[in-house]
């Protein structure tokens, strides 16, 4: 087999065919001008540009639809490629959602685990004072690529459980926009591409890239720029797609109260991602032409009266944030959905107040909009706004609590066993709470006031991410392993994982938070020994290592197990939901007939009652 | 009547664990105040910041030992024993409970509003006896007086209000003093300001709060907080040496 055949490899040659085209077109565009030859902004932007259309090129993502505008007709293929190993169509474009859903998966995993490199990194440097091996430069780059990349890996986690899950939970046979499912997953691999050579030209901004600084550093700028924007496209085709799929094709029966939970909280993701991501979109835009073409949106620029004719530094601030924030949402929802759709089956009760559980989801979705201002309150803005976006934020709290006490309705008076995807459940409600609890401090303005930019924020937001999103997705990841590989993981490591990361990350948290209001600043390269954190420091540093190396464990476990796990049969949870009633691995056809739905999703216990019917023969 | 099912008709469970989440806040409260020793401490200012605070903790120690006590009985008596291979009871919500749930949060939300823009008032206003402007500059500040002293240290009286007005020459800075609560961002084109009545002496230091580059971990500038008649004679000393240098040039 040659490595050519491999989608991903002739991706990446078209990558770099293309920048070297792109980079070449423009300086000899600016020749042709009578320009200098070399802008390193303008060749850059324009050979990663083209770098990106290289991939998709090379990768094979725009195939079909390029053939469809010659008038050539390409039906669906199914099942792995004929004449190359199976494993291939991992590595190349394939419209199966469960094949997507697994290229998402594998690809946030591993992201989750090179964010989480650089976080180690640095925090080698922060576990005492003084600088020791990394200069201030190096380090905010690390500190900036650890933010970028663990937040791409966690949308590209969410993609992972959204494709696969989505179509399986509602009964069908795969998401409504195959071809634009596939564009949307390799999308993100040029991008991610593009986002790690920033490295190599070093960036200092920290995610939020707010200029003017950011208007200022190197050009490694531009490719964060480049890479978000097109993430951000990958979210917005994917959330339409999940979208449709969910409104349209679910089976006979299956009305939206009927869905799996995890299907509300997807709703309610997609929702937002389709509607907010133009925010960061747009503001990342501005920013690359404001550094290439000198068009002033956020930077100052004065006349000879002294007087105002550039931007507003402030105005970017406002674009960042109305994604940024509504994008937490983006992260922990589909988690708590995990959360929601895995208790009733531990505890082998109903889920309690499904419709309210339902419904939070979308009102954390809607109240998520209006409160972006919190990010602000420090910023100078007209000191009024703090008092409403105080406010606002304070209402988050309604619709989360409702999640909570649910969860809680669910346990009592369950029968209650714990596996390690039960485990992970019920550390990822404890890390959420510490998250969920540590907010509403900083939603009341005066108390953000001190807290702002301090580690008790990096604190809060870990706690936040890690309980609302890295919990649940490793619940998920032990839950349907079984249902995916066909074969069980390893019981006894993946214990050892959850009882190596839950305590480490608690610890990590308070020892965060203790620093925060003892005056430590946030993104600071060193800090002064005279500010008594050293101790503390030195701990949030051993947890961070507890907890990559428990990481280390689980995929050390997904990888044996799947050669020499169990059979762990069709329904090993002995779950009521759609997906674990055919067998495992799922078959290229999910299902081999429509599936009808004639119950409720979480009636375990009542005795009789089943929530879907598989079609026999003769039927409808 | 509403036929609960058994666990939630044994009233010895909810006692328990009533008792449980009162002796969890108590305990929980005073651990967290003891490892989240809020610095805001030594102006006017950051009396209301602290006293908020300290409010939360209570309020977080309240609602993580009501959850966590909670969850954790229920692991504790819920679990499966062996050979036991029923189901759980079946019960799928209650809408009363829901209810309950939704509007006291909602009264909180209303009370902690209210008390969010009572202490916001007191930890943002002030007078300005004393003013003072702060430049930010990557990546260190400088103060100047409106009598023209300037200075690389910000000295203040102490028990008087200050006016401290912010200006940045290049990009996003921020103000803070930790001791004194409060930051506010310095923001290019635009004058900011931070009301501060500092009400200790001594020596603390000004950093700067948002990420501003290369250095922008060590800058940081000196501030210092004087009796009344040090701060004159401060004043007429920089007064002094200042003009000398003038008439000299």
């Amino acid at each position: 087999m040659r490595l050519t055949s491999l989608g991903l490899v002739r991706g990446l040659i078209g990558y770099f065919v293309g920048l070297a085209v792109g980079m070449a077109a423009v300086v000899i565009l600016r020749l042709a001008f009578g320009m200098s030859a070399w802008d390193q902004e303008a060749v850059w932007v324009g050979g990663l540009i083209s770098a990106i259309i290289g991939f998709l090129l090379g990768v094979g993502a725009m195939s079909d639809w390029l053939k469809w505008t010659r008038g050539i007709e390409t039906p669906l293929h199914h099942g792995p490629p004929a004449d190359k190993p199976a494993w291939t169509r991992y590595f190349g474009v394939d419209y199966n959602h469960k094949v997507i859903g697994i290229q998402y998966g594998v690809t946030g995993l591993f992201l989750l685990v090179v964010g989480g490199s650089f976080a180690l990194v640095f925090r080698t440097e922060l576990a005492d004072s003084g600088i020791s091996f990394l200069q201030a430069g190096t380090y905010n780059t690390f500190l900036s690529m650890h933010a970028w990349v663990a937040l791409a890996s966690i949308l590209l986690g969410i993609g992972g459980i959204a494709n696969y899950l989505v179509p399986l939970m509602i009964g069908a046979e795969d998401m409504a926009f195959p071809r634009l499912n596939a564009f949307a997953y390799w999308i993100n691999v040029p991008a991610i591409v593009t986002l790690l050579i920033s490295m190599l030209f070093g960036w200092d901004s920290g995610w939020t890239a707010y200029p003017p600084l950011s208007l200022l550093g190197p050009v490694g700028y531009q490719m964060v720029f480049l890479a978000i924007f097109t993430i951000g496209l990958s979210s917005i085709l994917g959330s339409l797609n999940l979208i449709v799929t969910m409104l349209m094709m679910r089976p006979k029966g299956m009305t939206l109260f009927r869905m799996p939970i995890l299907c509300w909280a997807i709703l309610a993701t997609s929702i937002i991602q389709l509607t907010a991501t133009q925010l960061i979109g747009q503001a990342f835009l501005m920013l690359s032409f404001e550094r290439s073409l000198g068009m002033p949106f956020f930077k100052p620029i004065y006349d000879a009266a002294g007087v105002n004719i550039g931007g507003q530094p402030i105005l970017f601030q406002h674009l960042f944030w109305f994604y940024s924030h509504p994008a937490v949402y983006v992260f922990v929802l589909p988690g708590l959905g995990v959360i929601s759709e895995l208790l009733p089956v531990f505890a082998r009760k109903p889920l309690f107040g499904y419709r309210w559980v339902a419904l939070s989801s979308l009102a954390i979705a809607l109240v998520g909009f209006l409160v972006w201002g919190h990010h602000m309150f420090t910023s100078g803005y007209q000191p009024y706004l703090r008092v409403v976006f105080m406010i606002s934020t304070l209402l988050v709290a309604v619709p989360t609590g409702v999640k909570f006490f649910s969860w809680l309705g669910t346990l009592w008076g369950g029968r209650l066993t714990f596996p390690t995807p039960m485990l992970f459940t019920l550390g990822a409600i404890s890390v959420f709470l510490i998250g969920g609890l540590s907010g509403p401090i900083l939603a009341t303005a005066a108390t953000d006031l001190f807290l702002h930019d301090t580690y008790f924020v990096v604190g809060h937001f870990h706690a936040t991410i890690f309980g609302g999103f890295v919990f649940p997705f490793f619940a998920a990841i032990y839950y349907w392993y079984p249902k995916i590989t066909g074969r069980m993981y390893n019981e006894t490591l993946g214990k050892l994982h959850f009882w190596l990361m839950t305590p480490g990350f608690w610890l990590m948290s308070l020892a965060q938070m203790t620093a925060g209001t003892m005056g430590m600043r946030r993104r600071i390269a060193d800090y002064d020994p005279a500010l008594g954190v050293e101790n503390v420091q030195l701990l949030v540093t051993i947890a961070g290592f507890v907890i990559a190396f428990s990481i280390l464990i689980m995929i050390y476990n997904l990888f044996t197990s799947a050669e020499i796990g169990v059979l762990a049969g069709n329904n090993p949870w002995r779950s009521r939901s759609p997906e674990w009633q055919i067998p495992s691995p799922v078959p290229e056809h999910s299902y081999a007939k429509p599936i009808a739905v004639v119950g409720e999703p979480y009636d375990y216990g009542l005795a009789g009652s089943s929530y879907i019917a598989m079609a026999g023969a003769g039927d409808d | 009547m509403l036929k609960l099912p058994q666990s939630y008709a044994d009233r010895k469970h909810f006692l328990i664990v009533g008792a449980l989440v009162v002796i969890g806040t108590i305990v929980l409260g005073f651990f967290l105040l003891a490892i989240l020793p809020i610095k805001a401490q030594a102006s006017v200012q950051a009396e209301p910041i602290r006293w908020l605070f300290q409010l939360h903790i209570w309020l977080i120690a309240f609602l993580f030992s009501l959850v966590v006590v909670f969850m954790l009985y229920a692991l504790l008596v819920f679990r499966r024993r062996k050979h036991d291979d029923s189901e759980g009871e079946h019960f799928e919500g209650n809408t009363a409970l829901e209810v309950i749930w939704t509007v006291v949060p909602l009264v909180l939300v209303v009370i902690f509003s209210f008390i969010g823009v009572q202490t916001l008032r007191g930890a943002t206003s002030g007078g300005d006896e004393v003013q003072v402007k702060a430049e930010g500059f990557q990546w260190s500040w400088a103060f100047s007086y409106p009598n023209g002293v300037t200075s690389a240290e910000m000295v203040l009286p102490v028990n008087k209000p200050a006016l401290i007005t912010l200006q940045s020459r290049d990009v996003i800075h921020s103000f803070w003093v930790a001791e004194w609560g409060p930051k506010q961002d310095l923001v290019p084109g635009m004058t900011t300001s931070l009301h501060i009545t500092p009400t200790e002496i001594g020596e603390f230091q000004l950093a700067c709060a948002e990420l501003c580059g290369l250095s922008h971990w060590s800058m940081t500038a000196k501030i210092r907080v004087v009796p009344e008649a040090e701060y004159t004679a401060w004043m007429e000393e920089m007064l002094a040496a200042q003009n000398t240098q003038t008439a000299s040039r």
